[in-house]
């Protein structure tokens, strides 16, 4: 249960590219063929080990319809990773990056780490989206990038544990002010370096009666 | 009383033309005036002041407020931002402008100005917007009054301002961040969470997602847990406002944070002996969080289930049984309320749970001399408590013990052995030493000396609980005899003989005692005769146990025709009486199958006899209102009272419907009794049915030659008889024909058959009658629900025609703006092909539901069918005015009546 940092990532992305599948894939291992709407968002967490330090990953799954993107707005500021996903056999959902890129830059942490996921990569018989293309888009906008499939795991793994792993080095690096929250990022009672909690100091004399 | 003059009163400040209302209209039109035009900075102030303390003061200047004042106000606070005085001015007058004044003289017939106020500031979302871009100001006073302002917006228009704070980017997280800050602000902003939270899934979301869980238990910490103050209580409103229902955040909460902050709340530090009234109320608050977690509604669908599923093992795993018993159990100060709701929690968490079940077995509670398992303290719980309340959540407890849990069962029923004689009449105190059986046994029997069945009705509730579906543990049972007693003339008698002697008593006393003080013995006849009930489920053995006291069968026939017992008492001794029918394995005569459904028949009629299920069943215990009651959450305003409120019995909601029966019943009659009832209710008529049409070989069946012939003689009949007789019997001797058995010597014997072979058949005919009139109600009730689904496939049939139409109609859009040259919608492929998919999925799912409900209720049809034919009823005839019924519904409901 204990962990060194707590990071928060969102997914986002066109309705129908993967998100929840590959949330599910991540935290369940399983994968459901026939996966609801997802309405508003949805929770999932996971631990993962990235250079011997213990990290949880607490994911909100978006909707990607545009009736929901007020809602889903309100979780851009607060997450220190996100999953921007498409599916490499619709073209329109590699079209679309550019906008929701714009509204990350626009609600979110400008430090934030953005993934940039093509989904549904066992589909290779219907691409639409060359790996290249994939690849240079997320090079002009400074984005980490690989290709994965919810279906068969493939980079599953690795799309959450490289975001990660981005995160840390950034911590590292200092680029984060780890004890404002809204970065998304928490630092965990196991370690002793920092005071979590606590930090206005008025810790009140509770239970002096009582023994 | 004087109404009118009130009224005039009330119109005339209002609206009248006197000079008082055009006075303050003026004046507050003469202030926002300079506060809109002046320029001097000092006098703006000033009017600034005068504007804020008149709105606060007088009903009419506030009234005159609203639709002026507002859009004075809201510029000063976007374009006046470097005057802090003018704007804490501003801000401090929007509250007064919507706190309602309280006017001795106020009427439902006045407008409320404040309520008018609000609604008018909170139409617009950039209103809010601004508002909440206040909150990030320096000013403490400016942070404050903004406070204020949204929560009395809250308090007016909730979903309007839910929505509009949903629609502004971070508007949830600048509420959350006041979370941090200064006391009296974090407060205020912690009041205006558990508005906004309410019934609002997204909100909960985000607060979560914003920290809630983090900031809601440091505050709780800070304040001393569950010893702190009313913030406490609000920090526990606004934790039950995000999880309940939301079991997104139920996993969020268990993946992360963990449930031990929720768990350590419930921790009594020390010795307690004082349990505030505050302090009862957070304990409350958290047992209820823990009842949200653990949960499973009636409309739980599965994904719920195996959430809270997972929310029970891990509570238990983190120790929160050994602190609910603390609660409900040991501690000897905690207020009944405390300890019944945390009882209910313990027969939550082990319900279904096979794992918690053991674990709660395996407690012991007490240091050693004096420890005892803590099922055995539960149990001297329900013997001892004076509480209705706490009985029943005790008996809650027992009940998701043993359910689907016969090992446990075994467990506990494996002591049911008499204490030595000596032991019975021990003082109560003397019993931590007993085992969990003896205990049982002495409660079932020690309240009789006193005329007081009450325990006895309460160890019988438990012992049901030990018994139901147990054969081993039923066979166990009956083998236990009680010493001799004076009645029982020296021999021992069977505990379940005492059971049903105790039945008795307890009707004998409610006869003595009348109405007007009978009510503690209301509810123990019902109780001892589910006992018995349950006992008798399916076990033959108890069937016999019970019959070979030729007078039970004597005295459940009294009681089933007695006017002062409930309406549910004598329903229940008719199912013990069909279930003694039922699950008859007896072969001595008149202790049979048959012999007992012709003493019903003789002694109280059929018709009679099925007319008791009826009334029971439409009775308030039995109806589905009554099972979808929940308790309802503490609140600010329900706390205190929550903390007063002990049993149902001023519940005024209740009264009228079950004036006859005992608030007790409607816990113990739960859904799995009323459902056992049901099903039993339809194989004992199934029974009644099969034991007159096969009455064994007992009786003769009569061939049609036997039939005496039209215009034949006496002495014709007689000797056509005789021969055919002597047939028979040298059939029978050949074993040519073992169906047919007529064996009698003489013709006297044979007339004597046939006259019973008539009494037989007409009492089946009126079973027959019963039974045909209950299915043409049936057949009423198809027609109706025929009729609905008819129009409910028309009206998905429209819909889905008109999602066709709307399909047809994009696709035209797609196809001009394809042909308007540039394609300005590259994906336009797409949101076709998705528009068709999403819809033919729905409707095809719509339409499957529908096509299984139809299938359904074709196959009850064919059942019914098929019974009736059985019947010899003509369905074609019965079926014909089906079709042509519908949409007729004056004509079914002649049918009903
Ligand atoms: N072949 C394949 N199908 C996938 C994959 N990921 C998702 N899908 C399918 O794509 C559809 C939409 O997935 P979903 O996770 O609901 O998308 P969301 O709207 O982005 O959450 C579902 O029918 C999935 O079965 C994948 O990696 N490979
Ligand atoms: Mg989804």
């Amino acid at each position: 249960m204990s962990y060194d940092y707590l990071f928060k990532y969102i997914i986002i992305g066109d309705t129908g590219v993967g998100k929840s599948c590959l949330l599910l894939q991540f935290t369940d291992k399983r994968f459901q063929p026939v996966h609801d709407l997802t309405i508003g968002v949805e929770f999932g967490a996971r631990m993962v080990t990235i250079d011997g330090k213990p990290i949880k990953l607490q994911i909100w799954d978006t909707a990607g319809q545009e009736s929901f993107r007020s809602i889903t707005r309100s979780y851009y500021r607060g997450a220190a990773g996100a999953l921007l996903v498409y599916d490499i056999t619709r073209r329109e959902t590699f079209n679309h990056l550019a906008s929701w890129l714009e509204d990350a830059r626009q609600h979110a942490n400008p430090n934030m780490t953005i993934m940039l996921v093509g989904n549904k990569c066992d589909l290779a018989h219907r691409r639409a989206v060359s790996k290249e293309e994939g690849e240079q888009f997320a090079k002009e906008n400074g984005l980490l990038f690989l290709e994965a499939s919810a279906r068969t795991a493939q980079q599953v793994e690795e799309a959450f544990v490289k975001t990660a792993a981005k995160i840390l080095q950034k911590i590292q690096e200092g680029v984060f002010d780890v004890s404002n929250e809204t970065s998304g990022i928490k630092v965990g009672y196991g370690r002793p370096s920092t005071a979590a909690g606590g930090r206005d100091g008025t810790v009140a004399s509770a239970g002096g009666c009582c023994s | 009383m004087d109404f009118v003059s009130g009224y005039k009163g009330v119109v005339g400040r209002v609206f009248g033309n006197d000079n008082a209302t055009s006075n303050e209209d003026s004046y507050v039109e003469r202030l926002l005036d300079r506060i809109n035009n002046g320029t001097k900075a000092e006098d703006r102030r000033m009017a600034m002041v005068e504007l804020q303390s008149v709105v606060a003061e007088n009903h009419s200047a506030q009234l005159a407020f609203g639709a002026m004042g507002l859009p004075v106000l809201l510029s000063v606070l976007k374009d006046e931002r470097d005057d802090v005085e003018m704007v804490r001015g501003a801000l401090e007058t929007l509250v007064s402008s919507l706190t309602p004044l309280n006017h001795a003289k106020t009427t439902k017939v006045e407008v409320e100005p404040s309520k008018m106020n609000a609604d008018l500031l909170s139409r617009e979302v950039d209103n809010i917007s601004l508002l909440l871009s206040l909150l990030a100001e320096d000013d403490f006073y400016v942070r404050y009054y903004t406070l204020q302002v949204l929560t009395a917006l809250l308090t007016n228009s909730l979903s309007r301002l839910q929505e509009s704070i949903l629609a502004i980017p971070r508007g949830i997280t600048r509420l959350m961040d006041m979370l941090m800050d200064r006391e009296v602000i974090r407060n205020e902003a912690l009041l205006l969470l558990t508005y906004l939270t309410r019934e609002a899934e997204e909100i909960q979301k985000i607060v979560v997602f914003e920290g809630a869980f983090e900031k809601i238990f440091t505050i709780m910490k800070e304040e001393g847990g569950s010893d702190g103050g009313v913030v406490v209580q609000d920090c526990l409103q606004l934790l039950n406002n995000i999880l309940r229902n939301n079991t997104s955040n139920q996993t969020l909460l268990r993946e992360t944070v963990g449930f031990d902050p929720v768990i350590s709340l419930l921790k009594l530090r020390g010795v307690s002996y004082s349990f505030t009234q505050q302090k009862t109320i957070n304990l409350l608050s958290t047992l209820e969080t823990v009842n949200m977690l653990i949960a499973s509604g009636p409309h739980a669908e599965t994904g719920k289930d195996t959430n809270s599923m997972t929310n029970k093992t891990a509570l238990v795993q983190r120790k929160v049984l050994d602190y609910l018993l603390m609660l409900g159990v040991e501690s000897q100060w905690a207020p009944v309320a405390v300890r019944c709701a945390a009882l209910h929690c313990i027969g939550d968490l082990i319900a279904q749970h096979p794992k918690n079940t053991d674990e709660l077995a395996r407690k012991v509670l007490g240091e050693e001399p004096q420890a005892e398992p803590a099922l055995n303290s539960i149990l001297r719980i329900i013997l001892r408590t004076s509480s209705m309340q706490e009985f029943i959540d005790a008996d809650y407890v027992f009940k998701n013990f043993c359910e689907k849990n016969p090992d446990g069962q075994k467990l506990l029923s494996s002591t049911l052995t008499p204490q030595p004689h000596s032991m019975v009449h021990a003082p109560s105190e003397d019993d931590v030493n007993m085992s969990f059986g003896s205990m049982l046994l002495h409660g079932l029997t020690m309240s009789e000396s006193d005329g007081d069945l009450e325990i006895c009705a309460r160890a019988a509730s438990i012992l049901s609980h030990l018994l139901k579906d147990n054969t081993q543990c039923k066979e166990k049972a009956l083998k236990v005899e009680l010493g001799p007693t004076p009645q029982s003339m020296g021999t021992p008698e069977p505990l379940m003989h005492r059971m049903v002697k105790y039945l008795a008593v307890a009707s004998s006393m409610d006869s003595k005692d009348g109405t007007s003080n009978g009510k503690p013995n209301l509810y123990i006849q019902e109780m001892i005769l589910k006992l018995l009930i349950i006992w008798l489920v399916d076990c033959p053995s108890a069937v016999q146990c019970f019959l070979d006291a030729r007078p039970h069968l004597t005295y459940l026939l009294e009681l089933l025709s007695n006017q002062s017992a409930t309406v549910c008492t004598r329903g229940l001794a008719a199912v013990l009486l069909g279930e003694c029918v039922l699950y008859n394995k007896c072969i001595e005569t008149g202790k049979d199958a048959f012999g007992i459904v012709d003493t019903i028949s003789q002694k109280a009629g059929l018709t009679s006899y099925f007319l008791k299920f009826d009334e029971m069943q439409r009775s308030f215990l039995f109806s589905s209102k009554k099972l979808s009651e929940e308790r309802k959450p503490v609140t600010r305003s329900s706390g205190a009272s929550m903390v007063e409120v002990e049993d149902h019995e001023n519940d005024a909601r209740m009264e009228d419907e079950r004036n006859e029966e005992h608030p007790i019943l409607a816990s113990l009659f739960d859904a799995d009794f009323v459902a056992i009832v049901g099903s039993l209710e339809s194989n004992i008529r199934d029974k009644f049915v099969d034991v007159y049409s096969n009455p064994k070989a007992k009786v003769a069946v009569v061939p049609a030659e036997l039939e005496r012939k039209n215009g034949e003689s006496e002495g014709d009949y007689i000797n056509r008889l005789k021969s055919f007789v002597e047939k028979q019997c040298s059939e029978i001797q050949t074993g040519a024909n073992p169906q047919q058995k007529t064996s009698g010597s003489s013709d006297r014997f044979q007339v004597e058959n046939f006259r019973r072979d008539l009494r037989e058949a007409s009492q089946r005919i009126e079973m027959l009658k019963n039974e045909k009139s209950k299915l043409e109600n049936d057949v009423s009730t198809y027609q109706d629900l025929a009729s609905k689904m008819e129009s409910e496939l028309k009206s998905l049939s429209d819909a889905y025609y008109s999602l066709e139409q709307a399909y047809t109609q994009v696709e035209k859009e797609a196809k001009s703006s394809k042909t308007g040259g540039a394609t300005p919608y590259p994906d336009i492929e797409a949101i076709k092909a998705q528009v068709r998919e999403e819809s033919q999925k729905e409707s095809e799912a719509e339409l499957s539901d529908l096509l299984v409900c139809l299938g359904q209720e074709q196959s009850k049809v064919e059942r019914l069918t098929a019974r009736l034919l059985e019947l010899g009823e003509d369905v074609d005839k019965l079926l014909e005015g089906v079709g042509d019924d519908i949409g007729l519904p004056e004509d079914d409901d002649e049918d009903e009546d």
